[in-house]
């Protein structure tokens, strides 16, 4: 057991202090009468290049772990050969790692030469996981024409929307987050809905009756009613139409974008209300 | 003026440790889908409450980290701050009273610490609207394994700890 030091300010004064504070805090961010943004701003600006300076050094160290751990086997057969071959390999997997990365810049630089409006390339360069919350921090900010309702996007499809924007990071909320809501069209047959995130790697439709044609296989496309995101992105396909629960029926979908192996998306600096039919790859 | 300036180092030395956790915590997340059962800003708070022993700077810490915390993810600003702030004091005090010596007590603390956490987390959520939506099997089910994990790390962070305290002293 310690021992308290003894203080001439009773704790408990320090902790009410404290808690007050963030009472206020969530509760003028709930009644939006004083604009707090500011502090989220100021962190996130202050943490988004440490946290992008780590992230390049994890990259790094993982990239020297694949590239010279992988071969202490082949090192015990020939020093000689071994030592060749490390330099071979890791030159290689350098190589292969900038083909990969140079083959996902073009897919991102074709949907970018399309006419979805100004668009920049970011980096995810954090996630911040949390039950049903699902949202990741990318490189760009206002400082690159970001804003909060930007949408973000791969060549799959839809990623999510910008709900932070610091000057040079902020922070996306993917589509499958549980607070997220997209406006959708199914391809075939024109019908118009709400997707929502089940915080999962699913989406579910909203208010699905049971006179909807909706079936396994459908394609979804953004609807551009929620006035967030453009008309007519990929978005995902049926995969599960369930029978009816009390009002509405299950039915759930596959986002297009895998967001596991997500490294860099595209943000809409400028927002146009709807992409010609057939300009999405 | 020597006062000063070790006021200043140990301070420097917890704002490097709750950035370099914070940070850490976000990097480590989305590399490794294991961390996002792990809450490093939570075993940190609870770390320095039991070892500290201090309320004051127990709060102090358990705020500053809670904000960063939030700022780096989508919930409202104050969410984690609060649910740290009250983990950093009731640590400290609990370090007191009770022996936290044991790896046992602060494994099974550091336990209750996580659901106590995801309780005002949650009950916040509902407050500002915005609560999460998933069963309430899937908020137990990952409450318990976040548990289990940060109780295992922490334990872990803890004998670190000792086996410093003690080839130091």
């Amino acid at each position: 057991m310690r021992t308290v030091i003894a203080s001439k300010k009773p704790a408990w004064i320090t902790l009410a202090v404290a808690l007050v504070f963030h009472a206020l805090l969530l509760s003028v961010q709930m009644n939006k009468r004083i604009d707090t943004s500011f502090v989220r701003v100021w962190l996130l600006d202050s943490l988004g290049p440490a946290e992008k300076f780590v992230d390049v050094s994890v990259e790094s160290v993982e990239n020297i772990w694949r590239g010279y751990f992988d071969l202490i086997h082949v090192r015990r057969e020939n020093l000689k050969l071994q030592s060749e071959n490390d330099r071979m390999r890791m030159d290689l997997a350098r190589r292969q790692e900038e083909v990969l990365e140079l083959g996902r810049l073009r897919q991102l630089m074709d949907l970018q030469a399309t006419d979805i409006g100004k668009t920049v390339v970011a980096r995810i360069i954090g996630r911040e996981p949390s039950l049903g919350g699902q949202t990741v921090t990318i490189d760009k900010g206002t400082h690159s024409g970001v804003q909060r309702d930007s949408t973000v996007m791969s060549p799959d499809g839809v990623v999510g929307r910008v709900i932070y924007a610091g000057n040079f990071s902020s922070v996306v909320q993917l589509i499958v987050d549980s607070q997220s809501a997209v406006g959708f069209i199914v391809q075939s047959s024109r019908r118009l809905g709400i997707l929502k995130g089940t915080g999962g790697s699913e989406l579910e439709m909203e208010y699905i009756d049971d006179d909807n044609d909706i079936k396994q296989g459908d394609e979804l496309i953004t609807s551009g009613q929620d006035r967030i995101y453009p008309k007519g992105l990929p978005l995902g396909v049926v995969v599960f139409v369930g029978p009816r629960q009390a009002t509405f029926k299950v039915v759930r979908i596959r986002p297009r974008v895998n967001f596991a192996r997500l490294e860099e998306v595209l943000c809409m600096t400028e927002h146009l209300p709807e992409v010609p039919a057939g300009q999405v790859p | 003026m020597t006062d000063r300036i070790s006021t200043f180092r140990l301070v420097g030395k917890f704002a490097i440790s709750l950035i370099a956790v914070v940070v850490l915590q976000g990097i480590l997340a989305y590399r490794l889908r294991v961390f996002s059962y792990l809450d490093l800003p939570l075993i940190l708070s609870v770390y320095y409450g039991f070892t500290l022993g201090r309320p004051i700077p127990s709060v102090i810490i358990g705020t500053s980290i809670g904000l960063m915390q939030d700022s780096l993810s989508g919930a409202p600003m104050g969410t984690n701050g609060f649910s740290k702030t009250l983990i950093g004091y009731v640590a400290a005090t609990a370090g007191t009273k009770f022996d936290v010596d044991l790896p046992v007590t602060r494994a099974v603390a550091i336990f209750l610490f996580t659901l106590g956490d995801g309780l005002v987390v949650s009950i916040l959520g509902l407050m500002t609207g915005s609560a999460l939506n998933p069963s309430y099997s899937d908020i137990f089910w990952h409450w318990l394994v976040s548990g289990a994990f940060n109780a295992l790390l922490g334990m872990l962070m803890f004998g670190y700890h000792d086996r410093v305290t003690h080839a130091v002293s």
